[in-house]
């Protein structure tokens, strides 16, 4: 959680990979009140954190397995810190696919580093934009549609999305659709937040809080939740 | 006291018109002197319609709090018409919110009750404590007849009424579509008796007074969204940037809170009552309300909700408005 | 621990008593509402009350309360706030708004302690006063409560005449009276009986109830049922059932400040509100009242029993009482109990 003092406090999935030790980095986009006022923070301003909560994508859990991730617009902050861990501890993976779509070509997060990845012959870059758009080569549409399109094979093979939440849910019919099995199937979720410990009552989905028992859910575990997203 | 037959028949034609997609009424409640609001989508649900001086809400709160939705991919909007029942009080809200274009005259099919004033729920459940079984309640010209397990009781109308109801001068509705009873000949003239014994107290008397008022608001906003005149899309006080009030909960933010309330009624406020009925700190907002209808009488000669016509107050100059306030 | 009786004529002699070391908090007259408030003098308790118009939640998880102080800018500093640590005797609390403490310890205990919350609660002691009047919308007896129950306070006083019959429940309750135990004598046999007698009296003349029965199994199968929507048909929206709600405990933090300084505080807010859930985006996950009129009985009878495993209302009939439109949670659990699932 970070913190401007005067304006107030928001949640943030750290983006940046634990492989790096000497920062951390979060991705903020500029929307709201204290999101307007970070992006006007100069170097040597001093602002709060604290965290972090909540649970992780069980990386050790995972190793020797292929990984898909599917991402939309902003929801591409968290994958970015699981997909620079995986590819900096590459040979602990199997196949690994990245797929992501933006609005427009000027909605991309972390372009240039779709760019470096891209690069890479041992990760699959998969890019899409909604709209069309002149000198625009990949795919045109939306990510769950992209995503049946590559079609992904489910063997020994986890799925991670993250997106707005009309996305998330056909990227998860999708997956399905394609033969994952729930299990397979993760995500992490963004709510309203305020006190990040479970107590002030807001990100719930069910009887579970966003902040404290996710805000990463497998499909499995959320399907059995009665509760909105 | 209304036909309840009649009603319930006007009810029926109405909620049975294909371009209607219910009407709002009251039913029995679910203990002691409690109605509630009744929300009738077909004939069938007619029958537990009622009107009887209970039914103190202003219904038309409801035309306001449609929710528009996000619609579902092909889904088409629902731009049926929805039917509200009034007394004259009530009726002044939708003329006053029609004046101000914020609703139109064509998306609502109203039944209008001339009314004869209704109870004061909080006399009247001190006067019989602890009802819990539902109550039957008449009136004749001058009492309220109440049956509590099988025994009648005679109440003055004078004891239990609203005090609003008790200087009412539009007991009959000002704008409907079908009148159920006769109108109701009236003799009532603006009464401010209360506000002019108030107007006399010291300005250190006057502020002790609201200072102790709201220091009780919990700010649940109840006043707010009970009033048929508040209806901004969002409301000033839930405004983060800029921030007008603060969240903290003090009398100083409390008394900006419930000023600004006010103030924003000002011309506007049809004197239903119904926010000092469901404040839950049993502030007399009425009292502010009442202020600023005389001002705005004495200086402006208008009065809210009267005329579908007439410009609302606030939007409206006259070469001769009084500028004495203007430095 | 130990039963006891006080002459009523020496109450007064015993808050003056508590006072010397605790502040006392008890039921007073503000207005026309009663509401619980620090006294000073005895005089000013009101002892003539169904129940407090705002529950005493409110002493222990403020409606406003600052959690640290800061300077703000570029070198921006921090600076907790002192916990006052100072004993609080709350005085009169009725059997339901105690509970509603043991139920609400869950949330700030878990996992991460609530420091805010925890501090008064560990420095505020409990005397329970049973009720004798019940009012229309009380169910406290359906919720495993009572009018004379004693496992959520420290001190029980239940009125059996001329004197109250005291139950020191636990050992800070006993602190309390342990300097004035000279103004109490030995309970004897019947006034015990007469406790017992007054308290089934008193059961008896509180006439709703709500059968709970099922109703989390139940909730699980009818989510998506029409009588959300029908319920909330009427809902104004307002926060009157949350904040009146002696186990509702959300809130929300704000920064608040003046031209160098400010406050994080922490305000009371209400689920009944759509901006409590709004994403920045705009999507908001709970955009209908239905959708929030659903989430406050399903956090309370399905979300609070799995988490912590009791039901998050004590049955003080608060939210029933004050709702402008008569949105009756015992109706709602009968209707959600009624429908074929």
């Amino acid at each position: 959680m970070v913190s401007h003092f005067g304006f107030g406090e928001c949640f943030f999935a750290i983006s940046s990979a634990p492989t790096k030790k000497e920062y951390i980095e979060v991705s903020v986009m500029k929307l709201g009140k204290v999101t307007s006022a970070l992006h006007e923070c100069e170097i040597g301003d001093t602002l709060g954190v604290r965290g972090p909560y909540g649970n992780n994508f069980d990386v050790k859990g995972w190793e020797g397995k292929n990984l898909v991730f599917i991402g939309g617009g902003i929801g591409q902050a968290p994958l970015r810190s699981l997909i620079n861990y995986v590819v900096d501890n590459r040979k602990n993976y199997g196949k690994i696919d990245v797929i992501y779509g933006a609005r427009s070509t000027n909605d991309i997060c972390f372009k240039p580093e779709f760019e470096e990845l891209e690069k890479r012959k041992d990760v699959n870059v998969h890019l899409s934009i909604d709209k069309e758009e002149k000198g625009w080569k990949k795919f045109v549409g939306f990510v769950p549609d992209n995503l049946l399109k590559i079609k992904p094979s489910p063997k020994n093979t986890i799925a991670i999305t993250c997106g707005p939440p009309i996305m998330i849910k056909f990227v998860i019919q999708n997956l399905l659709k394609i033969g994952f099995s729930e299990d397979q199937i993760f995500t992490t979720l963004e709510m309203r937040m305020k006190c990040g410990i479970g107590k002030c009552g807001r990100c719930n989905i069910g009887n579970l809080y966003v902040c404290k028992d996710g805000p990463v859910f497998s499909y499995d575990q959320l399907k059995n939740l009665k509760g909105e997203m | 006291m209304v036909d309840l037959k009649k009603l319930r028949e006007s009810t029926e034609k109405i909620i049975n018109r294909d371009d209607v997609k219910y009407v709002i009424g009251w039913e029995k409640g679910t203990h002691g002197f409690q109605v509630t609001p009744l929300f009738i989508t077909s004939s069938d649900d007619v029958e537990r319609l009622i009107f009887n001086p209970l039914c103190v809400h202003n219904l038309t709160v409801f035309l306001m709090l449609q929710e528009k939705l996000p619609l579902r991919k092909g889904a088409e909007e629902d731009k049926r018409k929805v039917g509200v029942i009034v007394k004259g009080c009530d009726s002044r809200a939708i003329v006053q919110i029609i004046q101000e274009k914020g609703l139109n005259r064509d998306d609502v099919v109203i039944i209008g009750i001339p009314c004869t004033g209704v109870i004061d729920p909080k006399k009247i459940n001190k006067k019989f404590p602890n009802q819990t079984k539902t109550v039957d309640i008449d009136e004749d010209a001058n009492n309220f007849v109440i049956k509590i397990d099988g025994k009648t009781h005679k109440v003055p109308k004078e004891e239990l009424l609203m005090d609003k109801c008790k200087q009412c001068q539009f007991p009959n509705p000002i704008i409907y579509d079908v009148l159920v009873g006769s109108e109701i000949k009236t003799t009532g003239k603006p009464n401010y008796k209360d506000v002019e014994s108030f107007e006399k107290k010291s300005l250190k008397e006057k502020w002790e007074y609201w200072e102790k008022q709201f220091e009780k608001c919990i700010r649940c906003y109840a006043c707010r969204n009970v009033c048929p005149m508040c209806y901004c899309k969002e409301c000033m006080v839930d405004q983060l940037n800029p921030q007008w009030i603060r969240r903290s909960v003090n009398v100083s933010e409390n008394t900006a809170w419930n000023i600004m309330r006010a103030f924003h009624l000002a011309g506007r406020c049809i004197d239903c009552g119904e926010c000092e009925r469901v404040c839950p700190a049993e502030i007399p907002l009425v009292k502010l309300n009442k202020k600023l209808e005389k001002e705005v009488l004495e200086l402006f000669d208008y009065r809210a909700g009267l005329d579908v016509d007439v410009k609302p107050l606030l939007s409206m100059f006259k070469p001769d408005d009084p500028e004495e306030f203007i430095l | 621990m130990e039963t006891l009786t006080l002459e009523k004529n020496k109450l007064p002699q015993l808050i003056k008593k508590i006072q010397s070391r605790y502040t006392v908090l008890a039921p007073t007259k503000c207005d026309n509402i009663t509401l619980f408030k620090p006294i000073n003098d005895y005089k000013e308790i009101n002892l003539d009350f169904l129940n407090s118009k705002v529950s005493p939640k409110s002493i222990l998880f403020c409606q406003t309360e600052t959690l640290f102080k800061f300077k703000q800018g570029i070198s921006a500093e921090v600076k907790s706030v002192d916990f006052p640590n100072s004993k609080n005797v709350i005085f009169g609390i009725r059997p339901c708004d105690a509970k509603s403490f043991s139920i609400v310890d869950f949330v700030f205990k878990d996992d991460f302690v609530d420091p805010y919350y925890m501090n008064k609660r560990e420095n505020t002691v409990l005397i329970g006063l049973s009720c004798i009047k019940p009012g229309v919308n009380c169910f406290c007896t359906s919720m495993n409560g009572g009018p004379a129950f004693a496992e959520d306070v420290d001190i029980l006083l239940t009125d059996i005449g001329d004197k109250y019959y005291v139950e020191i429940k636990t050992s800070k309750g006993n602190e309390v009276v342990k300097t004035s135990k000279d103004l109490f004598s030995k309970a004897s046999s019947s006034d015990k009986n007469k406790k017992q007698e007054i308290s089934e009296k008193v059961e008896k003349a509180i006439t709703r109830n709500m059968n709970t029965k099922g109703i989390v199994e139940k909730l699980d199968k009818i989510f998506e049922d029409p009588i959300w929507k029908n319920i909330s048909l009427k809902c104004l929206g307002c926060g009157i059932c949350t904040y009146q709600c002696p186990t509702c405990h959300c809130f929300d933090i704000q920064d608040e400040t003046t031209l160098s300084d400010g406050a994080r505080v922490r305000v009371w807010d209400t689920c009944m509100n759509p901006e409590y859930t709004v994403h920045a985006s705009g999507h908001n996950p709970r955009p209908a009242r239905m959708n929030r009129t659903r989430n406050r009985v399903y956090h309370k009878f399905n979300y609070y029993p799995k988490n912590y495993n009791i039901i998050a209302c004590v049955g003080c009939g608060r939210c029933i009482n004050d709702c402008p439109v008569n949105i009756d949670i015992i109706d709602i659990i009968d209707q959600a109990r009624e429908v074929k699932a």
